[in-house]
């Protein structure tokens, strides 16, 4: 529905005006604009920072720095690569003021509790099997949680919110060449994780 | 009957042609070598599964009214940006009256004293003298004035 949205024509050129009306301080449009991206936009900084309360109050202050930084926003530039980086940012400044944190840090970072493929794993075999038929999504989504941040932010901009590799480079503020490496590392650890719970993984 | 080991696509291009990050050379170059190996579509089918897995992720419920909270937040900073410029130029405002008081004070004093008002040995109605004290009573009534501004607007945020 999401992509629906974003493919279409009208849609994308409600985004412009709005976007245009947001530079004039309009607050309809701003407002908007946060109805339009909330979704994605919590789930990029969920996925990336894992913990729901940092993920709401960075994107408020996503929204708070958009506001201020509008002015200067280059409209030739994709809205939603600015707005991303804009969240990228933030994440990796709020990082930065964790003593002994950082966005590459590794699956066991700042978690000190049981991990959840561990969580799942720990049931009895039927409930397992339960799991694997109708819980894969959540499995998957588990394993995904145990990697890097800098692996769980590719997988869901490429992934989930359907970004071009060049858009991603944007976001992150990376090299096109380190998307692809990084990509290509996420995916293996995702499914040496998978296997190492689930021989053979996900197939469909 | 399988094909060598070292005909197969290595594991980096299969999750890069999962993740949609070859180019279509390479890309078109692997199918190829897929349609005629099964190992190698075996594992494409793999790689694919994790893809489409990865489109469909359970999608997280957005915390309660995260809409509402956040325009609450930037009403509130559009309020205090306000607040910011309106004690700026009132800060302003208020050091040019004091000027403007200073400057027609020292015209009357002036005129009423004959230009002479001699206090400690310094006389108060020479240009310099007069100027150096009013300068110094604009800036102590706008630090007290910044003083007030500050407290009322700390308070303002603990009622927030």
């Amino acid at each position: 529905m999401i992509l629906a949205a974003a493919m279409n024509p009208d849609a994308f050129s409600g985004a412009q005006d709005a976007i245009a009306r947001m530079r004039r301080g309009d607050p309809d449009a701003l407002a908007a604009m946060i109805s339009r991206y909330q979704h994605r936009l919590y789930r990029y900084l969920l996925r990336l920072v894992r913990e729901p309360a940092a993920a709401d109050d960075l994107f408020q202050q996503t929204w708070l720095r958009v506001m201020e930084k509008i002015g200067r926003y280059d409209a030739r530039r994709n809205f939603e690569s600015w707005l991303f980086s804009v969240a990228h940012n933030l994440a990796i400044d709020a990082w930065r003021g964790k003593r002994g944190e950082s966005l590459d840090h590794g699956a066991d970072a700042g978690d000190s509790s049981e991990p959840a493929c561990e969580r799942l794993r720990a049931g009895d075999p039927d409930a397992l099997e339960r799991l694997l038929d109708f819980e894969r999504g959540a499995m998957l989504a588990a394993c995904m949680h145990e990697l890097p941040a800098i692996h769980r932010e590719v997988l869901t901009l490429r992934f989930e919110e359907e970004m071009k590799l060049e858009e991603i480079a944007e976001v992150a503020g990376i090299p096109l060449s380190t998307v692809k490496s990084r990509l290509k590392r996420a995916l293996e650890g995702l499914r040496a994780a998978m296997e190492a719970r689930l021989p053979g993984g996900p197939r469909t | 009957m399988s094909e060598p080991e070292s005909h197969h696509a290595d594991a980096e291009t299969l999750a890069l042609a999962a993740a949609g990050a070859l180019d279509i050379q390479e890309q078109r170059h692997l199918e190829e070598h897929a349609r005629e190996c099964p190992a190698c579509r075996r594992e494409m089918e793999i790689w694919s599964g994790y893809a489409l897995g990865l489109r469909q992720l359970p999608q997280p419920a957005i915390p309660a009214h995260l809409l509402e909270r956040t325009r609450t937040r930037l009403v509130q900073e559009r309020a205090a940006a306000a607040d910011r410029r309106w004690d700026e130029l009132m800060l302003g405002a208020l050091a040019l009256f004091a000027w403007t008081v200073g400057l027609t004070f020292w015209f009357v004093a002036r005129i009423v004293t004959g230009g002479e008002l001699v206090i400690m040995g310094a006389n108060l109605v020479r240009f310099g003298t007069w100027s150096a004290g009013s300068t110094v009573l604009v800036w102590l009534t706008a630090a007290v004035a910044a003083i007030a501004l500050g407290r009322r607007r700390r308070e303002l945020r603990r009622v927030l």
